[in-house]
């Protein structure tokens, strides 16, 4: 009986029965199906780096003539976005600069206008909303953070018995998300501001797990700007548009401040309670608050982070 | 059973979760659906122009100055009378109903001839005698208010803009007039611009509001906290019980509340 059977359900000299070959074939279809079905969501990817961006060398190491290169191609991919051609550059630290920040918490109304002036400025997501600076409402009489609210809506601010304490990136001196970031793709420059290259970043956000003033903001998704709302001067370090997967945060406006102007965030603050400057020039507004106001406080004072943004109050 | 048999089985079932879960990963979409949309802000609100607008920045703008004109109206050489009320209080003629007198601890400098001059009533004086231009007034509020006059020639007291660096730019200073009105100096309460929104609906399940315990946390010292208004309050407090309105700022922004309309209109948010 198995010498008759034999032949039946044998090729001719393959020795792979029907049987288990079609079991084979549903196998490996299906395996390969599931393979590109876990590679489906790639069909969403559409602002894939270039080639070009995918080999561009670290910030630090790239030379002049790279430079050029690279901010070429981020006008061109901007255009290509936005319809618009901005005016992208490489701004470095000044010499003999330190930038301070110092913000009056007697003056400040909590109006919030600094906030949205900051994103205008900065090119930031509006949806999903990605802000820099994040005003913090306090009772009277404490600096205790727990009692702090960040939603107040109320019809007019300031509101009676509460004082209004703006934070943002406080671009300490002993930065504890630069020392844990793996690739350094954030780091402190000679004029004081911690700066990330959104080229480098590969998106692991130690950095704002480490901050301590949660400073530091995620792009979760692709950043949505109006094409009309697209600030065209940009900066490398400063406020070019981020892709999705990067950190970001505040960097004292650098496609400003190293071009000798105020924060967009300072010029609009509609009671001038923020005061910014070079610390080194002693004739400077900040050099001035340090040595005759009353500086409360460097917030977390106790982190050791060395903050070079003050809370002052006026006497 | 034989453990060929038993093999195949596996792999066959093996095969049909596969082929199943390749169906379902295929179909589905993966991409998120859109945000919902957030009320832009007005760009033209985010300007640095200032609180009000004084007698300089209307020489700058060429704007009408006739309501300056003193002696349109006022007879030269003849100082006006001041009346005031049985409370010290100046009486203001309905010629000038626009000002509101407001200067100082209870209002108490009211005398109008404190600043203007009353033998020149297009001119401002010092206590000292000294006379100053209607847009060179800042010596003379520094007459009284020195530290604070002290603080703006140093830039800081009040607004600035421009360049930092003086090598490369202008510095932009602004007149005390431009932000304090001068017979009312206190700046007024204004409207706030809007709080953060947050990115995804909050699940109306309260077990699931730990992932956004940040939010959750603080609106809801915001409804504990929030007393100064009784109607928003009691809205607050309604929202309380149910999640998902509290946090869409939006729903309560400007329409539920009351809001002035003085500096920035409440409607403007939702460009």
């Amino acid at each position: 009986m198995p010498d008759a059977r034999k032949p039946s359900s044998t090729s001719a000299g393959t020795g792979v029965s029907r049987r288990s070959f079609l079991r084979t074939s549903a196998v490996a279809a299906s395996g390969l199906a599931a393979l590109a079905a876990s590679l489906a969501p790639l069909r969403h990817l559409n602002d894939f780096p270039s080639t070009e961006q995918f080999l561009q060398k670290y910030y630090k190491e790239l030379t002049p003539a790279d430079m050029a290169r690279v901010l070429k191609r981020i006008e061109e991919e901007v255009e290509h976005q936005y319809g618009l051609r901005p005016h992208v550059r490489d701004l470095k630290p000044m010499d003999g600069v330190e930038f301070v920040y110092a913000l009056n918490l007697t003056r400040c109304i909590g109006c919030r206008k600094c906030v949205h002036a900051c994103v205008k400025e900065n090119n930031q997501s509006r949806n999903p909303e990605i802000q820099y600076i994040r005003v913090l409402r306090l009772p009277h009489g404490t600096m205790d953070l727990e009692k702090a609210e960040h939603n107040y809506n109320p019809d007019q601010v300031p509101e009676p018995g509460y004082f209004y304490m703006p934070v943002q990136c406080q671009q300490c001196k002993n930065p504890a998300c630069v020392k844990v970031c793996p690739v350094h793709a954030t780091w402190q420059e000679t004029d004081g501001i911690t700066v990330i290259d959104y080229d480098w970043c590969i998106g692991c956000r130690y950095c704002e797990a480490a901050c301590p003033y949660w400073a530091r903001r995620f792009n979760f998704t692709k950043p949505s700007i109006p094409k009309d709302r697209l600030n065209p001067e940009m900066a490398y370090l400063g406020n070019r548009p981020r892709r999705q997967g990067v950190m970001e945060k505040c960097h004292f406006c650098v496609q400003r401040t190293r071009d000798g102007r105020y924060p967009a965030c300072l010029e609009v603050c509609p009671v001038g309670a923020r005061k910014f400057g070079n610390v080194l020039d002693p004739n400077s507004e900040v050099a001035y608050i340090l040595r005759t106001k009353r500086v409360f406080i460097q917030l977390k004072e106790e982190l050791g982070t060395s903050p070079r943004f003050f809370y002052y109050f006026d006497v | 059973m034989s453990n060929d048999t038993k093999t195949s089985t596996v792999l066959m079932a093996l095969a049909g979760t596969f082929v199943l879960l390749a169906l379902v990963l295929a179909t589905r979409s993966t991409v998120l659906p859109p945000p919902k949309p957030f009320p832009l802000v007005d760009p033209a609100l985010l300007v640095p122009t200032t609180m009000r607008t004084s007698y300089l920045q209307l020489i700058h703008a060429k704007a009408d100055l006739s309501d300056f004109d003193c002696y349109a109206c006022h007879e030269k050489g003849k100082p006006p009378t001041l009346r005031f009320d049985t409370n010290h209080n100046i009486v203001v003629p309905k010629e000038h109903s626009d000002i509101v007198m407001g200067h100082g601890r209870h209002n108490r400098n009211n005398n109008c001839f404190n600043c203007h001059d009353e033998q020149n009533l297009q001119v401002l004086q010092t206590r000292d005698g000294r006379e100053l231009k209607l847009e060179e007034s800042p010596p003379l509020c520094g007459s009284c208010h020195g530290p604070t006059y002290r603080d703006w020639e140093a830039g800081a007291h009040g607004r600035t803009g421009g360049y930092w660096d003086r090598t490369r730019g202008e510095l932009t200073r602004r007149l005390c007039v431009d932000c304090h009105n001068p017979h009312s100096p206190k700046i007024l309460p204004r409207n706030p611009f809007p709080p953060p929104h947050l990115l995804h609906p909050v699940p109306s399940s309260p077990e699931l509001t730990g992932a956004h315990n940040r939010g959750g946390r603080t609106l809801l010292s915001a409804a504990a906290t929030t007393k100064s208004e009784p109607r928003c309050s009691l809205e607050l407090a309604a929202d309380r019980n149910v999640r998902a309105p509290l946090l869409s700022v939006t729903n309560r922004h400007g329409q539920n509340c009351p809001r002035s309309t003085e500096a920035f209109p409440a409607s403007t948010y939702h460009a």
